[in-house]
């Protein structure tokens, strides 16, 4: 997987050369050549159609980094995917050519113990599309193990598809968080990864979700996709104790479950006041490196903090829900483009404004 | 009352008449850590007689509300707690408890061991909490009386690898004493935190650390506990140091590393006794200073506790 280079040669005749999006270096994107690895025995080779922008895969463009990973020399960028079987290699067995897929992006050891043990999503050999230095899957085609692409039910779009990838982390850190019909949730934040949580919440079960926001738009479209309440907050640290109160108010009951989706010192800090004894914050969005927050008020009523990295096993559980219409994702992509170097460019641009762009997805 | 143990909180309220949001307005009596001798029960009590030796577990939960009705009346919002402001404690003659919460003591065990369940209850719960088992490398913060008992009761409950942390070096050779696989003496220094994140780990083994009780609570012992220990691993928040503190969260719930709070303990007295009673816990070390109940002992005892160092658990006998 993603052990393609660039490619020099000349193309063949009658043959298109796979082109990906490459990050080169600071703010740069370029469509280059893109040579994928032959096909073992236990992979697929996709068509891409449908690839989503991911908050870091911008970060890595503002930056050419992400916590410890450093991109050192250009990268195909991308990893929210889904497309078409091509080829597959000759031990696979679940796939055909012609069938849709959504790709799981990340390819563990499973010789370490935490692979062993089910946990992959933190197995530090981890080799996961565009975290480097491993290329991604924004390109024509890639090659990837045929376990970790997952056949789409008819009434599943490709665009639905790769949305996938975002609902897993929000499937992940309900499981981790064991929502079900008796824990009222909170969400701290309206983006792309708050949204999807708030939709796996209700469809793990939530009677009551609250999410909040500091922007009237995001909360708008929160409120239409079922949120029970609504708060506009500020990043005013002094506000957290004015917040908290609005917050219990518009939940009814206490916060069993709080998902901090942003991962800031106000969002964690109102989240463990927010919370009510004996109950759970997920820390999802990762913000800063160091946090100041009232972490001992919190343990002394035994809230717990809870880590979440990625997801496991969510792939089946995400196309159920889509296939069922249990969860939606279609409102959440607000932007399309097609995969030239203008349009890209426009796209990353578009999805690092934020505001109104909550899913930039690009059709290949 | 017989035996009453002095606690880092007793002391607190001395110093400072007040713990968190709960402030001394009026005379209190102190004292939380008690086990003593009944002389007398009411007509519904079936359990008990005069003359039993029970230890006591300090806090009467309201029994109405959710949590308490979940199990979990130890974060009952309600709870009467011994020498929790404005509830009375039992460093006294005598007191007046539920006799669901005195627990009888089999004949092999001290009233001072009884004492000891107080504190001992903490570190089971904690050791509950984090699932500790055959499975679990055990690191430490912190070698006062509270990472002490932990030492304790994360060996009874099966951990095969304990390494404990300190910066004083008699603490570190009393846990040494007391079974403890690893010492490892760190600073107050924040900077020191990487060099002494690898040596404990080296301290450790290979597999590396599972579960961390920070016996402490300060940034500097949480933020080690943090890096340390292992992705998919728990730190348990224990000792309660400071209000706001800064951490590397996020480098920690990147790795899954959760953070359980610990906050006295629920259902521990039966476990505690019986811990004692096979002999697979022995808290009896740890009663380094003892005093009768007299003025001037029990200021002198209080004076003993507060400075730490040689004087782990100060024991008044009644």
């Amino acid at each position: 997987m993603g052990k393609g280079g660039k490619s020099h040669e000349e193309t063949k005749s009658g043959e298109d050369e796979n082109m990906a999006a490459w990050l080169v270096g600071l703010n740069t994107l370029k469509i280059q050549p893109f040579k994928l690895p032959p096909l073992g025995p236990h992979d697929a080779r996709v068509r891409m159609k449908a690839v989503g922008i991911c908050g870091s895969d911008v970060h890595y463009l503002k930056t050419m980094r992400c916590a410890d990973f450093v991109v050192k020399e250009p990268m195909v960028i991308g990893h929210e995917c889904a497309g078409i079987i091509e080829e597959v290699g000759s031990e696979v067995k679940n796939l055909v050519p012609g069938d849709h897929v959504a790709l799981e992006p990340g390819i563990s050891c499973w010789r370490c113990d935490l692979c062993k043990d089910g946990r992959y999503n933190l197995c530090p050999e981890m080799k996961f599309f565009a975290t480097p230095p491993v290329h991604g899957s924004l390109a024509h085609q890639v090659v990837h193990p045929a376990d970790l692409c997952f056949k789409l039910p008819d009434n599943v779009s490709l665009e639905e598809g790769a949305m996938c990838e975002p609902l897993s982390v929000g499937v992940h850190a309900c499981r981790r968080a064991n929502i079900g019909p008796e824990t009222n949730v909170l969400v701290m934040g309206a983006g792309p990864i708050g949204l999807v949580t708030m939709m796996a919440a209700r469809a793990f079960g939530a009677p009551r979700i609250v999410i909040v926001d500091v922007d009237d738009n995001r909360l708008s479209v929160a409120k239409n996709l079922g949120a029970d309440g609504i708060v506009k907050v500020s990043t005013n640290m002094q506000d957290v104790a004015e917040e908290v109160e609005r917050i219990c108010k518009a939940m009814g009951g206490g916060v069993d479950v709080s998902f901090d989706c942003a991962g800031f010192n106000k969002t964690m800090s109102t989240a463990l006041s927010a919370t009510r004894a004996g109950g759970r914050v997920c820390l999802v969005g990762m913000g800063h490196h160091e946090m100041t927050v009232p972490l001992t008020p919190a343990a002394a009523r035994e809230v717990d903090v809870i880590g979440i990295f990625r997801y496991r096993n969510t792939w089946p559980l995400c196309i159920e829900f889509l296939r069922s219409g249990k969860i939606d994702v279609k409102p959440l992509i607000t932007h399309r483009f097609g995969f030239s170097q203008k349009e890209v460019e426009e796209a990353f641009e578009t999805s690092a404004g934020g505001g109104s762009a909550i899913k930039v997805m690009f059709n290949l």
